[in-house]
């Protein structure tokens, strides 16, 4: 038994250059049991050693790992009083020598780099946990809202082919009902009943027509047609509509016009009078007493329209849902309507290339504001040099013999030359048998009406310009016509210069 | 007459090496803490090398083990240096973290690893913080395999102490039965 390194395990612990750390060494025998010790055990906690007792109860670390048949090496062993070192068991002769060397300072700093490494690397893995769960939550809303814009299409058509089959019948009631109202003597009561009738059925067509219109709109199947549009004129035409209502309720009702409004702008005028009439209607229908104005401006290609009422006013909460469809304020409840009005007004300043805001305050009435696209209209000259048009004939075909001769009026006054039919049947046949360049298509005709005509003529191959012309401003008739085969839709009254312009424009 | 002496005389006292081994990160050094000193902090720090603690436990009245617990640095795999400290190993406690997937493929991994190195040995696997239950990506049909091969499985929370003493007092008696 020796104190001192056997000079083989001294070579040992120079070839590992570390000799200048703190050393502490036991030696075992081949029973396990300590024979000896060295260096500085206190270092590591190892106070009690006692030679002759088994090894593995004094030093807990070493159980199990005795004998050795070839050198171990256990690194960054942490021993008591939070000391680290790096163990060798190294066999010899018989026994086994567990040479200890200090590795604490080097062990913290390893330490300090593995946290830094597994620290970043835990980051790294909750970020991109982070971003997966993003990632399906995108994908999740994204799904969603397929399935609700389907689920959403799916309604409007539903709505859209409900309404139109409503529809039918209802013009049916509505127009029947008409015709026994003008022949039928009725007493008083059956003349109550009558209007009674007639009121109730154009109230729900009104209602059908609006519910298509949102439903088509919500489908993206309302396609605009400009035309050249006298806003004056549609203004006045506003009044001369509002100004019995606002009579009945005896509200002051003002139509103002801005100096800079144009003779004839572009514009799907339907659909403009569409917004102004539900924006009117409505102001009308919650306005108690006061007033009610509508003013119109235009600057740089843009129609500024605004409808402003001395109602109620409306709160801030009920502004952020106005214009949603089939909304409902809490006082319009037992006042008519279905909540569309305002949404498809919305829709439509939309797609006609603007905005509508709305402005109010409870109390404090409220004011419909916005603009849609209008841009300048050019404008034909009158008397134009007869020899441009002379060879180019219009067929006129209208029932009305008045509007006829006025039609031909004004033709001849831009030029053209003009023949005349007084009927649909009569315009097929002069058409396929003169040619002419162009017809204007009254459509409620006898015999055979305009649709009929133009569907008839396009069949037969007649293929120049066919320009409707209606008393109805409903969309729903000017698309029909438009169906039909006609190129453009002219609304009665008619002015001169947006009929010729019309004219003009469908020769090309 | 004191039955005492009779009793301290009889007890038999065995020493047994236990590894605990998984990825980096699942809790073995918080286990080890709350089953030793019933202690836990939620503060993340990695073993480098190896932490050693000892814990006496009764298995019946005349048996106590006194487990010499060998903490292991975290790996996705068996290195050298980690292998080295196997050596002499009676069982072993796999940990993994439930809240992160790959620390299951790790654990699996690890425990052929550590077969192959020192022969089948008895071992437990913890499925780690089970206080996070609802942040747990390792799901009951990803355990299925394994349970059925009849490892034995144990949730476990270092946090609250939930399924830690079982652990450590299950692995202890599958050693004893296999040492009788």
């Amino acid at each position: 038994m020796t104190r001192t390194i056997p000079l083989r395990l001294a070579k040992y612990i120079r070839s590992l250059w570390l000799s200048e750390t703190i050393i502490t060494y036991l030696n075992i025998d081949s029973q396990g049991h300590l024979i000896d010790w060295g260096g500085y055990p206190r270092h590591y906690g190892l106070t009690h050693l006692v030679k002759g007792q088994p090894v593995t109860e004094q030093v807990v670390f070493l159980e199990g790992m005795l004998p050795v048949s070839r050198t171990q090496v256990l690194q960054f062993l942490s021993l008591e009083g939070g000391r680290y070192a790096h163990v060798h068991l190294v066999p010899f002769e018989n026994g086994t020598w567990v040479l200890m060397f200090d590795a604490t300072s080097q062990q913290q700093q390893q330490q300090k780099m593995q946290q830094q490494l597994n620290d970043l690397s835990l980051f790294s893995y909750r970020q991109s946990q982070l971003i997966q769960e993003l990632e399906s939550a995108r994908r999740q809303l994204a799904e969603e809202k397929t399935q609700l814009e389907q689920a959403s299409e799916l309604k409007s058509r539903f709505i859209a082919t409900l309404s139109h089959e409503l529809r039918t019948p209802l013009t049916s009631i509505v127009g029947y009902t008409k015709l026994l109202d003008e022949v039928q003597q009725a007493d008083v009561r059956e003349a109550t009943y009558l209007a009674n009738v007639k009121t109730n059925a154009n109230h729900l067509l009104t209602l059908i027509d609006n519910v298509l219109e949102q439903a088509k709109l919500e489908m993206g199947q309302v396609i605009l047609h400009p035309t050249v549009c006298n806003v004056s004129q549609l203004l006045a035409e506003m009044k001369a509509l509002f100004f019995p209502t606002a009579q009945d309720k005896g509200l002051a009702f003002e139509t103002i016009t801005a100096k800079t409004i144009p003779m004839r702008v572009m514009l799907d005028e339907l659909h403009f009078r569409q917004i102004l009439i539900n924006l009117i209607t409505n102001a009308f229908k919650f306005t108690q007493q006061g007033f009610v104005k509508v003013a119109l401006a235009w600057q740089e290609g843009h129609l500024e329209f605004a409808v402003a009422d001395s109602g109620p006013g409306i709160s801030p909460v009920a502004q952020s849902k106005i214009f949603s469809a089939y909304h409902r304020e809490d006082n319009a409840r037992g006042l008519p309507g279905a909540g569309l009005g305002l949404a498809i007004c919305h829709h439509l300043v939309q797609l006609m290339g603007g905005e509508l805001t709305v402005d109010s305050a409870l109390g404090q009435g409220a004011i419909f504001s916005g603009f849609v696209q209008a841009p300048l209209a050019q404008t034909l000259p009158l008397n134009r040099e007869v020899e441009l048009s002379q060879e180019v004939t219009i067929l006129v075909a209208d029932d009305n013999a008045v509007i006829n001769d006025l039609l031909e009026i004004y033709l001849k006054e831009g030029g053209y030359s003009v023949i005349r039919a007084s009927n649909g049947e009569e315009a097929v046949n002069l058409a396929l048998a003169m040619q002419p360049e162009l017809i204007l298509m009254d459509l409620q005709m006898p015999i055979l009406d305009g649709y009929h005509a133009t569907k008839k003529l396009r069949s037969k191959e007649f293929n120049k310009p066919i320009i409707a012309l209606s008393a109805s401003t409903l969309a729903t008739d000017r698309e029909a016509a438009l169906r039909a085969g006609c190129n453009d839709y002219l609304t009665k009254p008619v002015y001169i210069e947006d009929l010729l312009l019309a004219v003009a424009n469908a020769l090309g | 007459m004191n039955s005492l002496p009779q009793l301290i005389t009889k007890m038999t006292i065995i020493q047994k090496k236990i590894c605990m081994i998984g990825d980096f990160s699942v809790g073995k050094t918080s286990l080890v803490a709350r089953f030793v000193r019933q202690s836990f902090s939620d503060k993340y720090l990695t073993t480098v090398g190896v932490k050693i603690d000892t814990k006496l436990i009764n298995i019946t009245d005349d048996t106590q083990v006194k487990l010499i617990l060998w903490d292991i640095a975290g790996s996705d795999a068996l290195n050298t240096t980690t292998a080295s400290y196997l050596r002499g190993a009676a069982g072993y406690l796999l940990v993994a973290d439930g809240t992160r997937r790959p620390t299951w493929d790790s654990a699996l991994n690890l425990q052929q690893a550590v077969s192959s190195q020192i022969g089948n040995k008895p071992f437990v696997l913890l499925l780690n913080k089970a206080d996070l239950q609802e942040q747990w990506e390792i799901k009951p049909s990803l355990v299925e395999p394994q349970t059925q091969q009849g490892w034995k499985l144990l949730p476990t929370s270092a946090k609250t102490g939930m399924g830690v003493e079982e652990a450590f007092s299950l692995l202890a008696k599958q050693i004893l039965e296999i040492a009788t």
